[in-house]
């Protein structure tokens, strides 16, 4: 474990920030769509929902480039962990209450066209976002890994010593 | 080891990529906000007013109000138009309702084109065909480069609508900021997904009564359309 730790925390830094920069990069192309994918877990208020779902793929695009360069690294690691709680939270209600959870087109997102849930979109989503908790899980308790600009930055950073 | 002599240039290394990742968020989200309030000073189409969602209106002064959002495309709204669309044109030729169409652009730039090229066949007095040719002549996949002006200009010779009015409108994006609008209000009235109907401001049954024509005239008939 030792061994490989800091290259394995490399690689949660990589697949987390490069997760999260994919779903920021995709979404902010389209900021209704984007805007719509918060409302239609029916959690918020929509006026609120709607400043969320403008919001959200920057802020996780800012997350993903901290991951990925690997500074203050426990503290982005936590953020993205408290990021992938919230849609684990939000996709498991959702799933109870049998709401589509993809806007957009009808037809996907665990609720087809004509109103069947299916629940596997729901699960497989929940065990994806699960597995990237892990993975930020694991980076604030080793976040001490290859390639990371933390290492150059100073001592009393979170994570270095 | 390095870390130690360099202290101070490395801390600078820190905020410096903490303060541009900020800026970086906090721009985009102002941004971002900045650019999807409703505009105040617009073109509007023909029959649109801000007092209907920005929706393009017929018959305004009947009862009862249905509320087509839809975006031109969506898979499933093709599907919704192939199974309805012949009575809500009906119901719309004989005035039995204020029917309002919100056509939106969350799938992307080519819904953006569409619409606006809706709009302007609108301004024709042709919407309700144009409507029909953009469904029956939707790409299969989305944003794949399908809808372009030219292709909207040519669907509109094919509907016998043509001049330049139309191929302006088409080409010059008249109605862009409209479009922006309508995506503006659905995003206030809590739509999320297209097709979504409306019978007198409440929501259809999404497991029964859209892609059944039956259930659908039936839901019609109980809202006030005779």
């Amino acid at each position: 474990m030792k061994r490989y730790q800091p290259w394995l925390t490399l690689l949660a830094r990589l697949v987390l920030g490069g997760t999260l920069l994919a779903a920021g990069l995709l979404k902010i192309k389209n900021p209704s769509e984007a805007a719509a994918s918060v409302r239609v877990y029916k959690m918020l208020p929509v006026a609120i929902a709607n400043i969320l779902g403008y919001s959200l793929p920057w802020i996780e695009i800012g997350i993903a480039l901290l991951l990925i360069v690997g500074i203050a690294l426990k503290k982005s690691a936590l953020a993205g962990g408290i990021l992938m709680a919230m849609f684990i939270i939000a996709i498991g209600q959702a799933w109870a209450r049998g709401l589509p959870i993809n806007c957009g087109c009808f037809g996907n997102g665990g609720v087809t066209a004509d109103g069947k849930v299916h629940a596997l979109t729901y699960f497989t989503e929940i065990v994806r976002d699960i597995g990237l908790v892990i993975l930020s899980g694991f980076l604030y308790r080793f976040p001490q890994g290859k390639l990371g600009l933390d290492k150059f930055a100073t001592e009393e950073n979170d994570g270095n010593k | 080891m390095a870390t130690s002599n360099s202290g101070k240039p490395d801390k600078g290394l820190r905020a410096t990529v903490i303060g541009m990742v900020a800026f970086v968020v906090i721009v985009g989200i102002g941004f971002t906000l900045m650019t999807n309030h409703s505009k105040s000073v617009l073109k509007l189409p023909a029959s649109v007013s801000k007092a209907d969602g920005y929706g393009i209106v017929f018959n305004p002064t009947a009862k009862p109000v249905i509320d087509i959002w839809e975006d031109f495309q969506c898979p499933v709204c093709q599907r919704f138009e192939a199974i309805n669309s012949t009575y809500i044109n009906q119901v719309v030729a004989a005035g039995k309702a204020k029917v309002v169409f919100h056509p939106m652009s969350f799938i992307g730039q080519e819904s953006v084109l569409a619409a606006n090229a809706a709009a302007c066949a609108n301004d024709q007095g042709k919407f309700l065909a144009y409507h029909t040719l953009l469904y029956q002549n939707q790409s299969p996949t989305e944003n794949a480069g399908k809808v372009t002006a030219d292709f909207l200009t040519q669907l509109g010779a094919a509907g016998g609508i043509s001049g330049s009015k139309f191929t302006g409108c088409v080409n010059n994006m008249s109605y862009q900021n409209w479009t922006k609008n309508i995506e503006v209000d659905a995003a206030s009235k809590n739509v999320n997904s297209t097709p979504t109907v409306f019978v007198n401001g409440k929501e259809l049954d999404r497991k029964t009564q859209y892609m059944d024509p039956v259930a659908f005239q039936a839901v019609l008939a109980a809202g006030g359309v005779k």
